[in-house]
């Protein structure tokens, strides 16, 4: 009963909550970068979840067992009816959490515009769904920065539309308990390449990658896409709109590089006798943070409660300080 | 110098002249009259400049930490002159308006080149959750300031052991920052698809709301009243400033642009 009554007791509970707060500031100074999933930490907040449990219990038949004391005045009961939620739930919050860390799953995926991915490919689920891209294009303000990224996605289940959905920052598709969110975009370039006799053929590049050639010992690198393309500047875009858009390769034999140049769209490039490239276009890809998280509700839940709580018992009608710590005195 | 530059240089006049008016009034009634009457006319510069800030950018003021900073000095400043008419003790006027003139300060100094300017927002800002985050964040430092002006106060002074004024505030504060603390992580999730990072804005905050629930837990159940109740109150209001400065200005992380 002494063990029990120290693991539940609010002092302890304000100790760990101190220690919380002391391990937090230096953790995040000295490793911010893996301090807070190292178990040490981990168990700090096992030991406040356990110990907070155990108090909103307490409360809360305390709460019950006092019930008809309580009603009788009705802002005794409104305050305590908020600690008990509020309280609890900050419980829900640290189960919710909990659950994520050990069930959830985020990950990063890219999707070019016209593909289709199969989830459970990338992120365990129950009831497995396609994802597919449309078209992926930017808004942009008068300055020419983006204003809003928009991807047009459809969830095909068993070939069929099951929903439609643009999905852009702060506005997620959710469906059956998987969320994507709008993370990031990139593009990918057509390149139709002449080597020789041979037919031409098209090339998908990616920023960085090398074209090699059968009829030159010559490489390409296709090294950027730069969409507002200003010679002034140079390697960087001037905004994210495709007011010049350019291509901006290399040139190598072996090592050494030959030449760098900054290509328009659908102009063909000699590299070398009877061998030529051609930029047809570039295809965006989305860039999609696609998340499973057990744990949502009751962390939704529980900042509901939280807030609700610390509104109702310190904004609330102040009883006298007398008569409410006389309800809970242990 | 744009008017709205003109129009901060007004309003950090108007609050040092205040702040230097109560401290050198040493209790003369007409220098106290004079010097709220500074800070009141300092409040409606403040007001003006905030109007003129929304009608710049067609938006509430609340998306960089110019506008961050001018929100919090005029509710900061609001809250004290209420706080004064509705006591009748002007004891902590020079404290939290001396606090008022500092926080202008750290606009002229720390990001002039965002006074006079509006860019647009950028996609991740544009959230009903951001405007409500960030409304309850700047109630709450606002309260803690005026907290901890309140327990300086005391502290040197020494006397009254009343802290009932002290123990409301922080509570109305304590109840914005945790609104504040979910609100924020609510936008985080429709954003980022995570609600919690631990990025060091969001572990400072935590800190800061740590502190004032041990504050309020001794306070209300370990009968703490005392100067180590006040030391408490004003750590909170240190470790507020440091979420603000220290992690914009010290420390890299996802809010660098707030
Ligand atoms: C982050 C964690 C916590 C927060 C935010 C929190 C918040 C609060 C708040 C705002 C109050 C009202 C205080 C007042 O009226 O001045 C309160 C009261 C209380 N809390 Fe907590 N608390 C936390 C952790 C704990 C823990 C760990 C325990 C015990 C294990 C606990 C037990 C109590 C009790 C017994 C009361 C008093 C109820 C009363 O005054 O009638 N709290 N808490």
């Amino acid at each position: 009963m002494h063990f029990y009554k120290f693991v539940s007791s609010m002092t302890t509970g304000l100790v760990l909550l101190a220690l919380i707060g002391l391990a937090s500031a230096v953790g995040s100074s000295l490793w911010p970068e893996n301090f807070f999933q190292a178990w040490p930490f981990r168990l700090l907040l096992l030991f406040l979840f356990i110990n907070m449990a155990l108090c909103t219990i307490n409360t809360s038949t305390r709460f019950f067992r006092h019930r008809a004391k309580i009603s009788k005045n009705w802002k005794i009961l409104f305050r305590s009816a908020g600690l008990l939620m509020l309280h609890a739930g900050i419980v829900l919050i640290l189960i919710g959490a909990g659950l994520y860390s050990y069930l959830g799953h985020s990950v990063q995926l890219s999707i070019l515009e016209g593909d289709t991915v199969e989830i459970n490919k990338v992120i365990p689920v129950d009831n497995s769904f396609s994802l597919k891209l449309h078209t992926f294009s930017i808004e942009f303000n008068a300055d020419g920065s983006p204003s809003q990224y928009y991807s047009e996605m459809e969830v095909l289940e068993a070939g069929k539309t099951a929903l439609a959905k643009t999905v852009s920052v702060n506005h997620p598709l959710v469906y059956k308990g998987v969320k994507a969110y709008q993370s990031s975009y990139g593009y990918l370039t057509d390149v139709v390449v002449q080597d020789g006799d041979a037919a031409p053929k098209t090339v998908l590049a990616q920023d960085g990658d090398f074209i090699q050639f059968a009829d030159t010992t010559r490489t390409v690198k296709v090294f950027k896409y730069i969409p507002h393309f200003d010679p002034e500047i140079g390697l960087e875009t001037k905004s994210m709109e495709p007011v010049n858009p350019r291509v901006v390769y290399s040139v190598y034999e072996g090592t050494e590089l030959l030449g760098v140049g900054a290509a328009p769209f659908g102009e063909p490039i000699s590299i070398d006798e009877n061998v030529s490239i051609e930029f047809k276009q570039v295809r965006p890809y989305t860039v999609l943070t696609v998340k499973t998280d057990p744990g949502l509700p009751l962390v939704t839940t529980g900042g509901l409660l939280l807030m609700l709580g610390v509104c109702m018992v310190l904004f609330g009608p102040s009883s006298r300080k007398k008569e409410v710590s006389s309800v809970h005195d242990n | 110098m744009t008017t709205e530059h003109r129009m901060i240089d007004i309003v950090l006049v108007l609050y040092a002249a205040a702040a230097a008016g109560y401290f050198i009034s040493g209790g003369q009634r007409w220098l106290g009259k004079v010097s709220f009457w500074l800070a009141s006319i300092g409040l409606a510069a403040n007001l003006i400049a905030l109007v003129n800030r929304v009608s710049l950018s067609g938006r509430l003021p609340l998306s960089n930490g110019y506008e961050f900073l001018l929100s919090f000095t005029f509710i900061t400043v609001l809250m004290y002159l209420l706080y004064e008419i509705l006591s009748e003790n002007k004891k902590a006027s020079g404290v939290v308006m001396l606090m008022g003139t500092l926080l202008i300060t750290a606009i002229i100094v720390l990001m002039p080149q965002q006074i006079g300017e509006t860019t647009p927002l950028m996609p991740a800002l544009k959230s009903p959750w951001l405007t409500v985050h960030v409304i309850t964040a700047i109630i709450a430092y606002s309260a803690f300031t005026l907290a901890a002006g309140l327990a300086i106060i005391q502290l040197r002074n020494a006397i009254s052991t009343d802290d009932s004024a002290i123990y409301k505030i922080v509570s109305a504060g304590f109840a914005m920052l945790s609104l504040s603390i979910v609100l924020g992580a609510i936008w985080a999730e429709q954003v980022w698809g995570s609600y919690w990072t631990w990025d060091p804005k969001e572990t400072w905050a935590l800190v800061t709301w740590i502190i004032y629930a041990i504050y309020l837990h001794l306070h209300r159940q370990r009968g703490w009243r005392g100067n180590n109740a006040r030391i408490l109150v004003i750590i909170g209001f240190l470790l507020v400033l440091f979420t603000f400065f220290g992690v914009n200005y010290l420390l890299p992380g996802l809010h660098s642009y707030a």
